[in-house]
């Protein structure tokens, strides 16, 4: 079995000898890295400085949730709102891999002028397991370019530093409960953010439709789950479609996009079964995304893939 | 304390194999397989897991060092997935491109009782993900279990240690998966 107490003492013995100086942790306010600024911080203290970076693929709230995050957690922080940035860097950007390439870039370019604001040589990142595994290497096929791994530009001069790296899920929301951080039991959200929840341009057009969408899955899954009426699953969102379908709205034929809903069941995202979701919570998402986003959406979908074959985001 | 490593073949569930190992209280390491045979048999292994691999090198690919390996080790050996097929084109079964892939679950069906199954009931939840299978297996080699769409899913030589699975035991969805892997450390300590 895993021993928190056991790794945490042994990590930020390790980063003690480690880190010389000061360090950058990229902070997203996930469990992973809200873990790892809790170990390095243990470990060197205010040496530590935490960047979150808005990319404009936050949901709803986040950017201000976070903020709250780093300052409750004491942090030595600083906050970049980038959003103009990585909208103009995925104009015209519809393959997924390219999308979660450029967003990892933008990413170090942003930690990289910090640095040499701050003089700093290393980077924290919460990576784990099932980042590196399915970013592919000599050995294993390419799945999906995770931000922080395959997503890395190849010149880049900050030095990783990856304390979780051989951990999976289930383990860090362990050491998240050991060390008392509010987050140990929030949903998974990749790096790329929102950007990989619209198939195709991740306009920002789009980008607060599936804003809303998201929203809405997260309130009623969490508010049923807190009812009993279901089990929380491991992730729960919206994806906007790229294709439109007919649909009928106050006796007017419509034409509008198309919101999947994606609920599954894991605990180390290596394989998800999908969640069985009762089907009076699915109406209720159903309608509320169809009456809100009414202009956009006028037919929603629920995807009823495991991994494999399928994976958990779709993009 | 018994030994076992991972012979790392690309799969994605390699490091989840060394993770299953490392909850069981085994000493385990995941090693490349082009690692030097001579180098692993140093180490004094009680066992070896052949990994899962990367897209279709089951099927036609050399897999390192692991054809060596085989005709060198004498410990217990299970290969999962491309490790598993590479084991039944080593001792001259056949491995063919699956008319019906494999992907998540799966029903297991038990055909011959073995100690690969102990505390496994008769019919279980397994997940796979293959697109290619065994479909002769060599001399000198028993049938254990299959599925509807795969008929070679648990493979086993006749005298030596070493076993074939086509699913995958080491991820959280397959029902039984860790008692698989009590099992295969069993053998390795009686070995």
């Amino acid at each position: 079995m895993f021993n928190s107490e056991q790794f945490i003492e042994e990590t930020t013995k390790k980063l003690r000898q480690e880190i010389k100086g000061k360090t950058l942790i990229a902070f997203s306010g996930g469990v992973d890295s809200t873990v790892c600024a809790s170990l390095v911080n243990k470990a060197i203290g205010n040496n530590l400085i935490a960047v979150n970076v808005d990319t404009g693929y936050m949901r709803k709230n986040e950017p201000a949730s976070i903020k709250k995050l780093m300052e409750d957690m004491k942090l030595n922080y600083r906050f970049i709102d980038a959003s103009d940035i990585f909208f103009k860097a995925l104009k015209g950007v519809f393959d997924p891999e390219e999308k979660r390439k450029i967003i990892g870039e933008k990413f170090i370019r942003i930690f990289e002028n910090v640095a040499k604001d701050e003089k700093i040589e290393y980077l924290v990142q919460g990576t784990i397991a099932p980042d590196w595994i399915e970013s592919g290497d000599e050995f294993r096929d390419t799945i999906k370019s995770h931000h922080n791994v395959g997503g890395l530009p190849e010149d880049m001069t900050l030095k990783l530093i990856e304390p979780l790296r051989d951990l999976y899920k289930d383990e860090v929301r362990k050491l998240a409960r050991t060390l008392n951080l509010i987050v140990s039991e929030k949903q998974p959200f990749p790096g790329p953010g929102l950007a990989i929840r619209i198939l195709g341009e991740a306009t920002k057009e789009r980008t607060e439709i599936v804003r809303e969408a998201c929203n809405i899955v997260e309130k009623e899954i969490e508010n049923a789950a807190k009812n009993n009426e279901m089990d929380l699953p491991w992730q729960y969102f919206a994806v906007l479609l790229p294709t439109k379908s007919v649909g009928v709205q106050g006796d007017k034929r419509a034409y509008g996009f198309v919101i999947a809903i994606r609920a599954v069941q894991s605990i180390d995202a290596m394989t998800c079964a999908f969640s069985k979701i009762p089907p009076e919570i699915i109406e209720k998402i159903s309608n509320k995304i169809t009456n809100n986003l009414g202009n956009k959406i006028n037919r929603v979908v629920y995807d009823i893939t495991n991994k494999p074959p399928g994976t958990v985001e779709w993009e | 304390m018994i030994k076992i490593f991972v012979i790392d073949n690309g799969g994605q569930w390699t490091h989840r194999e060394w993770r299953t190992l490392k909850y069981l209280d085994i000493e385990t390491k995941i090693i490349p397989n082009t690692t030097p045979v001579k180098e692993i048999l140093n180490e004094k292994v009680n066992g070896l897991v052949l990994s899962g691999g990367s897209p279709r090198i089951g099927l036609e690919g050399d897999l390192g060092n692991c054809a060596e390996l085989l005709d060198k080790a004498k410990m217990p050996i299970i290969g999962i997935c491309a490790g598993h097929q590479f084991i039944a084109r080593h001792y001259g079964g056949k491995v063919e491109p699956s008319k019906i892939p494999e992907f998540g679950k799966v029903e297991l069906i038990i055909i011959k009782n073995d100690m690969i199954f102990c505390d496994v009931p008769e019919k279980t939840i397994i997940w796979g993900s293959h697109n290619d299978e065994v479909t002769k297996i060599p001399n000198h080699f028993i049938h254990l279990a299959k599925s509807e769409n795969c008929e070679f899913q648990i493979i086993k030589h006749n005298d030596k240690p070493l076993y074939g699975l086509q699913f995958h035991p080491e991820v959280e969805h397959t029902e039984y998966g860790i008692q698989f892997f009590k099992n295969f450390i069993k053998l390795c300590e009686s070995n």
